[in-house]
């Protein structure tokens, strides 16, 4: 009896949990198969479903494109972050040198200052490396923050892998660029997952930067887009085509997580326990 | 095939000497093992060879040549280390391979350099394998095998036993050895294990707290003992030691008060305070030298450990045969057979028997 209580217990905790989670998300999917007056009423089932706000969202503004900058930018801050925080976790997992500890502690204090405080100076250093209104200013400026922990976590991982084994690779004749692309980077693959999905996401998120270093519809990407949609008058909403981008933006996400999970999991529990 | 020389070599840590002024030469083919307890920087010593640490002082020679200012692979030399240190994405072909790849040997010369390897150590069936498939033993013939296909000049071991369970041990000893006389390769072994490096070695190295102690044959080294650390460590159980006084004639005085005649007592003066070490399979039972009780008696099956405790309150321990009828709390009269007693002087240093 008690115990059916605590398993009905765990379970409505459970339920709680992705109600809390989910439910913003599925009224989003709802809402965004309304159109017109039906829009502001409270539905919790889709009644009357349309996919004209998917089709509208298209029409309207080169909403294609925009998801296309975002891949781009995404693909290209992970891509890099990755490349530069691996080169970077070698140095500072496996090279004893003066000062290793003050570096790690000031890549990590990067990460502390919040996007508003530097994103002045950031724009004067994107226009005079004439990046503005680029994507790879965009993924230069994302660094800032996906560096300093890609790095920390690579670093960690590094850290763990037995000293032996790049020895072993020493006297096999590999330097050090051998040891990091065939030994180390195999082992540090659900690491690298992890990480990259990370930066993945906080870069498919961003909106300040993005915001204040593009200027033309071409050149944004999803989460400016959707938030400069406008309907047809000025004080007119397009709520309909709002709730369908930002239901398209959040599938691929949902996807990348799906494929990804299991290394994911495996990149979390390695170095637990010593394989 | 590399006569191995180091000249002076030392290496600091920070403010501590890891390894001071170690002269030593490993003769072509020879089997050298350094001993010693942990942290005598008997591992460093190997490492210095393999070059995977740079030395402070000295120089580090091969057939003559120095070789210190030469990275870990251009020197020739194969490391097997302690805990294999496969790689564990490769498979067990990759792993042996990696190295051979890196030397630019050609695809056939490879694969037949693998073979053979795979061959010789019985591990040709798992060369698809990935490391976490292979039990402890198999991980060690790969191990092997990676340093094999090389074809060093100077192979090197650290300590590459310690991780299997006893009875795997015994058999990768045995195999270890008829590697090298297969091989006929200069091989330079780092163990903490006396009986390993006992049964293994050409030559030893003990070592203690980074200086070398005595560099001998084993049956040498455990005969004649250079001073007391290595007295003490080679051999299983340990030797006894005891306190006596030199007589000046050739005699020393045991604390019981009864007089023994050891040949190396002539080199002591009267009076001088000295150590008598005998091991406990020398030791006799039912002897008149010394009056003593049994505390405790182990019982091995082989043999019997019978621990005594003194008239004086010293401890000794006598290895004696299986079938012994001793019994704990017995009181017990011991002999000291003269030729077979060490002694020892108050620096720890063996005084020499006359001719």
């Amino acid at each position: 009896m008690r115990r059916t209580a605590a398993r009905l217990g765990l379970w409505l905790l459970v339920a709680a949990i992705v109600v809390f989670a989910v439910f913003p998300f599925y009224y989003a999917v709802v809402t965004s198969l309304k159109t017109g007056s039906g829009l502001f009423r409270v539905d919790y089932w889709p009644i009357d479903a349309t996919l004209a706000n998917y089709l509208a969202v298209f029409r309207e503004q080169p909403f294609g494109r925009n998801i296309l900058n975002s891949m781009g930018v995404a693909a290209l801050t992970v891509a890099v972050s990755l490349a530069l925080a691996l080169a970077a976790a070698y140095a500072c997992a496996r090279v004893a040198f003066r000062g290793r500890g003050l570096l790690l502690m000031s890549i990590l204090s990067v990460s502390m200052f919040p996007q508003v405080a530097v994103l002045s100076g950031m724009f004067e250093l994107i226009r005079g490396l004439g990046l503005y209104n680029s994507l790879p200013g965009l993924a230069l400026s994302y660094m800032i923050f996906t560096l300093p922990f890609t790095v920390w976590v690579l670093t960690t991982f590094m850290r763990e892998l037995p000293k032996e084994l790049e020895e072993a690779a020493i006297v096999d004749g590999a330097g050090p660029w051998t040891v990091v692309t065939r030994v180390f980077l195999p082992l540090l693959a659900p690491a690298l997952a992890a990480t990259g999905l990370l930066a993945f996401i906080a870069a498919w998120n961003e909106f300040l930067f993005a915001l204040t270093f593009t200027l033309s519809n071409e050149q944004r990407t999803v989460p400016v887009a959707i938030a400069l949609m406008s309907g047809a008058s000025r004080h007119e909403l397009p709520w309909g085509n709002i709730m369908a981008a930002s239901v398209i933006v959040t599938v691929p996400l949902i996807a990348l997580v799906l494929v990804f999970q299991r290394r994911i999991v495996a990149g979390l529990a390695a170095g637990a326990v010593k394989g | 095939m590399a006569e191995v020389t180091l000249k002076g070599v030392g290496k600091r840590f920070g403010a501590t000497d890891a390894v001071k002024d170690v002269n030593l030469t490993v003769a072509d083919r020879e089997f050298a093992v350094f001993v010693g307890p942990s942290g005598c920087g008997k591992s460093t010593l190997l490492r210095l060879i393999a070059g995977l640490e740079e030395a402070s002082t000295g120089e580090l020679l091969f057939d003559g040549q120095r070789v210190d200012h030469l990275a870990p692979a251009r020197r020739g030399i194969a490391m097997v280390f302690q805990s294999y240190a496969l790689y564990p994405h490769m498979t067990v072909y990759d792993n042996m391979a990696f190295g051979l790849r890196r030397t630019g040997l050609d695809r056939q010369g490879v694969e037949k350099r693998v073979k053979a390897a795979a061959d010789t150590l019985q591990i040709a069936h798992l060369l698809d394998r990935k490391p976490k498939a292979l039990s402890g033993g198999q991980r060690q013939r790969v191990a092997i095998g990676r340093a094999i296909v090389r074809e060093p000049r100077v192979f090197l071991f650290d300590e590459p036993l310690s991780n299997l369970d006893a009875a795997l041990r015994v058999q990768m000893r045995v195999e270890i050895k008829r590697l090298h006389a297969a091989l006929g390769t200069t091989m330079v072994y780092v163990t903490h294990d006396q009986v390993e490096a006992m049964t293994l070695a050409d030559r030893m190295v003990v070592l203690n707290d980074g200086a070398v102690e005595q560099v001998g044959a084993p049956l040498d080294l455990y005969h004649r003992p250079r001073n007391r650390f290595v007295a003490g460590f080679i051999g299983s159980p340990r030797m006894n030691f005891l306190d006596v006084t030199a007589g000046g004639d050739g005699t020393v005085a045991l604390a019981g008060g009864g007089w023994l005649p050891v040949p190396a007592a002539e080199r002591a003066a009267g009076g001088q305070p000295l150590a008598l070490g005998i091991r406990p399979e020398h030791v006799v039972l039912g002897g008149s030298d010394l009056e003593g009780r049994a505390v405790l008696v182990e019982r091995l099956g082989g043999g019997t450990l019978v621990h005594l405790e003194l008239a004086d309150g010293a401890t000794l321990t006598a290895a004696t045969d299986g079938a012994s009828p001793v019994r704990g709390g017995e009181p017990l009269g011991v002999g000291l057979p003269p030729p077979s007693c060490h002694l020892f002087d108050g620096a720890g240093l063996a005084l020499e028997a006359p001719p």
